[in-house]
């Protein structure tokens, strides 16, 4: 390998960029829709997350002129539920998170130094599902039948029952189609980060930004599954009439809070660890000095993603749980006071041993200080019990849970947008109308919600439509509305200031702000290839160190400045060592993404006006879309049919057994595990919880059918295995037949299901037990027929010669969903047939 | 500062043991925490001051850094949480609805959440039970056990001047122990989200003296008397309103709330209009402009006269 | 062998890994048996219950701190990288074995399903 490039030849570098532009630059028109360049939807992400944030804000300003008089009349209590309703859900998932995300995916391949995420597809799908999901949401207040239940959508009032309009269904459709988009973003951030640094970036070199979003993307996987399962048993009930959260059938209303909740607070930190990684990128570089305690900060990082899975029960302390559970949750809330302190004092201690100045960016950082640590005392009062069962549901929660999620979010978020101006417009921000924007937002918000502790303290509960004067309410409400106006202009100052910029702003020297990170050696605005060449990195501060990369970079004096091959090639390095492994090649612009979104969206619109039939086809030109997609891979013409690297460079990843796309799959595994474990905790839940739970003595489904479907399924894998160990020793004999001899296997496994699910009778919508059972089988069903499907097409590809000895990479990535599937499958055996056969019904 | 702590459901104005105990903690809690947020909010001002000396060997930043990130990273938050717990834990002990010394019972009161009404019952009155809506009574003094549940959807029991809530679950009874130092009125008001009228879905909560509160107990395990001036009336809601409303002595509907002592209550509608008279017959005209979405149809199909007059009568029940 | 083993990486995900797994097992562990055999109220907070998850709650914190330990000796020894995770974990370590040992506390005085 070639450690000498910066010795390299300077070549031309307006030469340079025509020819990787030639490859990597966006079309124009129409064929803009196909686009899956990380910058480029990186920006997507970020308008499309504004444009809800001001809808969720109108959301806001409707809610505070409701209450700013008593006994008002302004909105109907329908509309009104409705409103309050969608506030809180566009502003969390349509907003906070989709906005974090584009600002990652824009980011943080220029942080690692890379062309652009490792899976340039998915964001697009990402993308289109988020965008479509989102609008499908929103077209639901327009429609006057918005979801009313409130953002958390508790059962049995989102049920058929209480809720028989389609507004919960808008809910949990649409919520479920943008949170494709979030895993997605989630999987290729993680493997981006882990597998695509530049030459050299160890763990430990990372940028502190990096690690953050790690633990974001990390959470997001494992996060989002248990609100998807639960998103998805609320929809069967609604729809089919499987009675899984109600009690007369024996389900349990408290499970969706369960579910629900172990998505949701997680979901607080995935919206703060990205802001928190804001700020700890902005202060080493306006203090000027290198971050103090960079371990302490990585340790508070990983500490903050576990502990705030450990949570979620205190969002539930009145549901009337054992006050020993109680306590051990509360204590766990406390806990994770200790790693955001952490934080806190780290970026003191460094400002405090910096020069550090007050720029309009660090103002923002200074507002996030105050009101973040002002929610997180208030978190620590609500973590104890005996005061949270007095405040909870009052306007106290609803005054801390904005101080953390606005101060935690958007005060670092508009911070980080005016640092990152000038590379994402080239042109700096002004001072004085950005000082005001943050003072009318500063001074409005606390008016706003300071006051509000005082109101729920006085007893007044949340999402009350209207209040009477003899409350004492009136004057606390009035005072909160005016704040929330003054907030509103000053945030309206800010996107005037944003968007006066792109025209009047100064343009921007190279590298404005003095920072460390490699973001700043791109061009402002950066090219879409990002680095013309890829420099190597020995410190945590590149850009400290050699002041002149920006130019060495344009000048193709480092790695992978070669582009007459056509490929768009990046590193793929060690995760821990950041050695340089193999040469990734990326797919370019395609409409699969954009064709397989749209489908989906037909299956969501489907379902809401409840045409199944139609929803059941156009799921199958989804899936056939998306199979199409992965036809175009390894050595496909379209991929990368030669093999010819420069010499002394890494072979291809596909040439390899150890591409990105194994690593997306172990990602997606993980998300999907979280999924079946979530599952699994449901059904040992209602089992042993649920209040009038109620089992056959004997279990319905046939276990000696169910252990013979399983012996198919392992017998499949691990001939399979053996496929894939004789491609390791680059031994491809019999490997087509190998796989339609597997694929044969798996299609006795799904045969076998089928009776077991035929024979067994359940009637899914009489009782829960029934319900999460068929829901079980139905799942391993159609895992198993992805992983025959799949298997399937690798056999056919062998015939074309995509996939052999020479481009091996493939059939490992199918192995490890058949491992997988193994897995679930015996662990489903066991627990749905073997257990209740050994413990008995009447548990 | 203390009247404005006042008010019928503010927590800062306790009326029982419970909730005075919180609304401690929660003055400790927020002297606390100012000192800590004015702390850290004026070392991070201080640190921007310009025109110091910096020349610090790297050995003295790291011992300041460590210092700084030890003390407030972890001694400061673990400390505190150490403090608040040693406090808390205690305050929720006391609350739990444990066996009281010397076989002495608490007294136990259902309440069952509707939407969007209350429903009161006293199992164990001597003299057998006691039901009623939308208003509690309660003794002063003594320890209540409060049993609830929900019978539709989740809904939640607070009364703020006693002492934290509880939610009242479709399925599950929930225990909550509250105990009223003081006799007097007390606002309380569902608190979990529970549909288009959760905001009118409020409860009159009196605590009085023992004797009173047998008195009152009595006074409904009396007999009805139904006098024979309102007998049109009578037809008329044994026609309209008897299958969903009970009035002891006339009718046994469950679904909605028991009328039998509706004279005797301050509000119509769990909260929604001030009983006075003539309240019941305007509330049967316009109640689903007063509480839109409420579960009782509309009455449009009845003239207003034999409203009015169902109302008088209505308003006669008054044990 | 097992000395260069605590570089590894995966150090930095084990300590609170573990102490999901040990917390998960101490609520879950709890809620079955409050659903299934809840000790009589009178018994307030000596019971069996409390006992096993006492127990259980110290073996987790002492090998945490064991972990923890062994990991700092480590980082002692090593230079760059290797010796970052091993710090970063040694840290985690401590932190998972506090975390358990604060959590758990609860178990010595609050009776178990009231």
């Amino acid at each position: 390998m070639s450690d000498t490039a910066q010795t390299a030849t300077p070549q031309d570098p307006q030469r340079l960029h025509e020819d990787m532009h030639e490859v990597w630059g966006n079309p124009r028109g129409l064929k803009a829709l196909t686009i899956v360049n990380h910058t480029t939807l990186g920006l997507r992400f970020m308008v499309t997350g504004m444009v809800f944030f001001l809808i969720g804000g109108i959301l806001a300003m409707l809610v505070r002129t409701q209450l700013a008089f008593p006994d008002q009349e302004f909105m109907s209590p329908e509309i009104y539920n409705q409103v309050f309703t969608m506030h809180g859900t566009v502003m969390m998932f349509l907003f906070a998170i989709p906005m974090l995300e584009g600002l990652a995916i824009y980011m943080i391949p220029k942080m690692i130094g890379a062309r652009d995420l490792v899976c340039p597809r998915l964001t697009s799908l990402g993308y289109w599902c988020y965008l479509f999901g989102g609008i499908i949401l929103t077209s639901s207040l327009f429609l006057e039948m918005a979801p009313d239940s409130g953002w958390f959508m508790y059962t049995p009032l989102s049920s058929g029952e209480f809720a028989p309009g389609p507004g919960s269904d808008f809910w949990l459709l649409g919520i479920t189609f943008v949170e494709i988009s979030a895993l997605s973003a989630g999987v290729e951030l993680v493997v981006s980060i882990l597998r695509t640094r530049t030459r050299g970036m160890s763990l430990d070199k990372m940028p502190l930004f990096a690690w953050y979003i790690l633990a974001m993307a990390l959470m997001i996987v494992v996060g989002f599954p248990p609100l998807i399962l639960a998103s998805i048993m609320l929809e069967l009930e609604r729809a089919v009439g499987m009675p899984f959260f109600e009690v007369a059938a024996g389900g349990d209303p408290i499970l969706w809070q369960h579910l629900f909740w172990l998505f949701g607070h997680p979901e607080v930190y995935i919206i703060f660890l990205p802001a928190a990684g804001i700020v700890s990128t902005l202060i080493p570089v306006f203090a000027g000095r290198p971050i103090v305690g960079y371990r302490w900060v990585v340790v508070a990082i990983i500490v903050t993603g576990f502990i705030s899975f450990g949570l979620w029960v205190h969002h539930m302390f009145t549901v009337g749980i054992p006050q020993l559970a109680q306590a051990f949750f509360s204590a766990a809330s406390m806990l994770v006071a200790v790693p955001t302190a952490i934080q806190v004092f780290v970026w003191l201690a460094t400002l405090w041993l910096g020069r550090p100045v007050m720029k309009l960016p660090m103002l923002w950082v200074l507002g996030f200080l105050i009101i973040f640590v002002c929610g997180g005392l208030t978190g620590v009062m609500l973590a104890l019990v005996p005061f949270n069962w007095q405040v909870h549901d009052t306007h106290f929660v609803v005054a801390h849970m904005h101080y953390v999620l606005v101060g935690g979010m958007l005060f670092p978020l508009m911070a980080g947008l005016y640092y990152w101006l000038p590379l994402f417009s080239g042109r700096m921000p002004s001072e004085r109308l950005g000082r005001w924007g943050f003072w009318l937002t500063f001074i409005g918000f606390n008016a706003t919600f300071l006051i509000m502790h005082w109101t729920g303290l006085l007893g007044m509960p949340r999402r009350i439509y209207t209040y009477e004067t003899v409350m004492g309410w009136d004057i606390f409400n009035l005072l909160s509305s005016i704040g929330g106006f003054v907030m509103s202009a000053g945030i309206a100052m800010v996107l005037l200031d944003i968007a006066l910029h792109f025209r009047f702003g100064r343009p921007a020297p190279q590298n404005p702000w003095n920072a460390d990170t490699l973001e700043w050696t791109t061009s402002m605005p950066p090219s879409a290839y990002n680095f013309a060449s890829l420099p190597r990195v020995d410190s945590r501060h590149p850009l400290w160190d050699d002041p002149e990369l920006p130019r060495t970079i344009a000048e193709g004096r480092h790695d992978l400045a070669v582009i007459d091959h056509g490929r768009r090639e990046l590193w793929g390095s060690d995760p821990l060592t950041g050695k340089v492994r193999e040469i990734i090649h990326l797919p370019g612009n395609s409409w699969w993404p954009l064709f397989a979104s749209l489908a989906l969206a037909v299956v969501c619109v489907c379902l809401l006006v409840r045409l199944y039939p139609l929803a059941g086809f156009a799921t199958l030109v989804a899936v056939g879309f998306l199979l199409r997609w992965s036809w175009e891979n390894g050595a496909h013409p379209k991929a990368a049919p030669d093999a010819q690297v420069q010499p002394g460079d890494p072979p291809l990843h596909s040439r390899t057994m150890d591409g990105p796309g194994l690593w997306a799959m172990s990602i997606a595994l993980l998300a999907n595990g979280s999924f079946f474990l979530s599952y699994l905790f449901g059904w040992f839940y209602l089992w042993t919880v649920s209040p009038q739970w109620s089992m056959p003595d004997t279990s319905p489904l046939s276990l000696p059918l169910m252990v013979l479907a399983g012996v198919a399924l392992t017998a499949g894998t691990l001939w399979l295995e053996k496929l894939v160990r004789g491609l390791r020793r680059q031994d491809d004999r019999g490997l087509a037949p190998g796989l339609f001899a597997v694929t044969a296997l798996g299609g006795a496994q799904l045969a076998l299901l089928i009776w077991v699910i035929w024979q067994a009778g359940l009637e899914a919508t009489e009782t829960a037990h029934d319900a999460v059972l068929l829901l079980g089988l139905i799942y391993v069903l159609l895992h198993g027929a992805l992983g025959t499907i799949l298997t399937l097409l690798q056999g056919l590809r062998v015939g074309y010669g995509y996939v052999s000895a020479e481009a091996p990479f493939e059939p490992a990535v199918v192995a490890r969903l058949w491992r997988y599937n193994l897995v679930v499958f015996w662990v489903v055996v066991f627990a749905l047939a073997a257990m209740p056969m050994w413990l008995g019904g009447g548990a | 500062m203390l009247a404005g702590c006042s008010g019928d459901r503010s927590i800062l104005d306790p009326a029982g043991q419970a909730a005075r105990e919180v609304a401690w903690l929660w003055w400790g809690m927020l002297a606390f925490s100012t000192l800590v947020l004015v702390v850290i909010t004026a070392l991070w001002l201080y640190a921007f001051r310009g025109g110091r000396p910096t020349e610090r060997s790297s050995r003295d930043e790291k011992r300041i850094a460590r210092r700084w990130i030890i003390g407030g990273g972890l001694l400061l938050p673990g400390l505190s949480i150490v403090v608040l717990l040693a406090f808390g834990v205690p305050v929720g002990q006391r609350m739990l609805p444990l066996p009281l010394p010397d076989g002495q019972q608490a007294e136990r009161i259902e309440v069952i959440g509707h939407q969007w009404w209350w429903e009161v019952r006293y199992p164990d009155a001597e003299g057998g039970e006691v039901v009623t809506s939308n208003q509690l009574m309660m003794p002063v003094g003594e320890p209540v056990d409060f049993h609830v549940t929900g019978a539709d959807v989740i809904h939640a029991f607070w009364i703020p001047r006693l002492g934290g809530k509880i939610d009242m679950i479709p399925g599950r009874t929930n225990v909550i122990r509250l105990e009223a130092d003081v006799a007097g009125v007390f606002g309380a008001q569902c608190a979990e989200f529970c549909g288009a009228q959760h905001t009118n879905m409020q409860l009159h909560v009196e605590a009085m003296p023992r004797d009173d509160f047998d008195a009152w107990l009595a006074e409904r395990q009396a007999p009805p008397e139904h006098s024979d001036d309102h007998q049109a009336a009578r037809d008329t809601f044994v026609e309209h309103c008897a299958s969903c409303h009970r009035v002891a002595g006339v009718s046994d509907g469950q679904q909605g709330p028991d009328l039998s002592d509706i004279g005797d209550r301050v509000s119509l509608g769990a909260g929604r209009l001030a009983m006075e008279e003539g309240a019941i017959g305007y509330w049967l005209r316009h109640h689903q402009q007063l509480k839109p979405g409420n579960r009782m149809p509309s009455h449009d199909h009845l003239d207003a006269e034999t409203l009015d007059d169902l109302g008088a009568w209505l308003e006669t029940l008054s044990p | 062998m097992s000395r260069l083993a605590l570089t590894h990486p995966l150090h930095l995900v084990i300590g609170l890994t573990l102490w999901s797994l040990w917390f998960v097992a101490i609520y879950g562990g709890l809620s079955v048996a409050c659903a299934v055999a809840p000790p009589a109220p009178e018994q307030g907070a000596l019971t069996a219950i409390n006992v096993v998850l006492g127990l259980l709650t110290a073996a987790t914190t002492a090998l945490l701190a064991w972990l923890a330990w062994a990991c700092l000796q480590m980082a002692r020894d090593e230079l760059g990288r290797p010796r970052f995770v091993a710090a970063v974990s040694a840290g985690l370590y401590l932190f998972s074995a506090v975390a358990t040992l604060f959590v758990g506390i609860p178990v010595i005085g609050v009776p178990p399903c009231l």
